[in-house]
């Protein structure tokens, strides 16, 4: 049996190589752009905790495919049923391997993985000089807290 | 709009948070005294199972035994896949969702609180060195490679060791 992909980077990894690059290319403009001033990049890592990633984007469309699902088994036609089996089978199939038919199109409609906003994120954070303390001449313990306490 | 960073934060007990936070300090302590794991522990992160993984999974279960049960036993069993989809938009738009408290004290954590582990092994590992010195032109660029997820050696598409 293939092993899944690990965790973090299975909607990535089951993405067509161009749509990823798109992406990528697409988070270095904004990263670009934003780097002009600290006003500019402070605008715009607010925008990103705002940001949908997929997953949300996927479980609202579960949920609504779900719930119209049964509304319209019960009160239209029972066949209606088989569309919250396979909608389940595909949320189980996507949880493991990161992929289920919506996946594509929200790609190319540019919904981004945790992952990918967290390197914007990161990447603007560095420009800011967020990280400009952790210096490795310090001890090991300072180094560390440095380190996370630039995170937030 | 709920934003989607945070949310897991906030609807869950402020002990617990404190827990977590205070063993991804102990963690990245640790590995700051042993930077060549450091490429291991960030391999680590990339298998472990953030919260919104795990609730998916919990609900194409809960959503599918709703379903079996419905079209083998009594059409009244769709009452629990319906009450498990409303519960995931409720999830989707404000973060709350029944089984949270739960997935949390059982250790899941977000993906958020899994990258900030991530940067902060990263910073520690001197991956964001580069970023003051390199020239005004550059610099973007050299933020933006440093806070590639796996590295900034990794240009290279991500290739799982087994």
């Amino acid at each position: 049996m293939r092993t899944p992909p690990p965790g973090a980077t299975r909607v990535e990894q089951s993405t067509r190589r161009e749509v990823n690059q798109k992406i990528s290319r697409r988070t270095q403009a904004t990263v670009a752009s934003a780097a002009v001033s600290l006003d500019h990049i402070e605008r715009r890592l607010a925008e990103l905790d705002r940001e949908w990633d997929i997953e949300r984007a996927l479980q609202t469309n579960f949920g609504i495919i779900n719930v119209a699902s049964i509304i319209l088994g019960g009160l239209v036609a029972r066949p209606w049923f088989l569309l919250t089996g396979v909608a389940a089978g595909f949320m189980a199939k996507h949880a493991l391997e990161g992929w289920c038919p919506p996946v594509p199109v929200l790609r190319r409609l540019g919904f981004r993985t945790a992952r990918e906003i967290a390197q914007e994120r990161y990447a603007l954070k560095a420009l800011r000089g967020d990280f400009e303390d952790v210096d490795a001449s310090k001890p090991h313990q300072a180094l560390a807290a440095a380190a996370i306490d630039h995170g937030r | 709009m709920v934003s989607t960073v945070g949310r897991i934060r906030r609807l869950t007990a402020e002990g617990l948070n404190n827990d977590f936070e205070r063993e991804a300090r102990a963690r990245v302590a640790y590995y700051a005294s042993r930077p060549e794991q450091i490429e291991r522990r960030l391999r680590e992160l990339d298998d472990e199972w953030d919260i919104e993984r795990v609730i998916e999974l919990e609900v194409a279960g809960t959503v599918f035994t709703g379903f079996f049960l419905g079209i083998t036993l009594s059409k009244k069993w769709f009452l629990l896949p319906a009450i498990a989809s409303a519960m995931l938009l409720l999830h989707s738009a404000r973060g709350t969702y029944p089984l949270l408290p739960l997935l949390r004290r059982l250790g899941f954590r977000s993906a958020n609180e899994i990258a900030r582990e991530r940067y902060a092994l990263k910073a520690v590992r001197g991956d964001f060195e580069g970023v003051s010195e390199s020239e005004e032109q550059k610099r973007v660029q050299t933020a933006f490679d440093a806070a590639q997820p796996s590295g900034p050696s990794a240009q290279r598409p991500y290739v799982r060791s087994v």
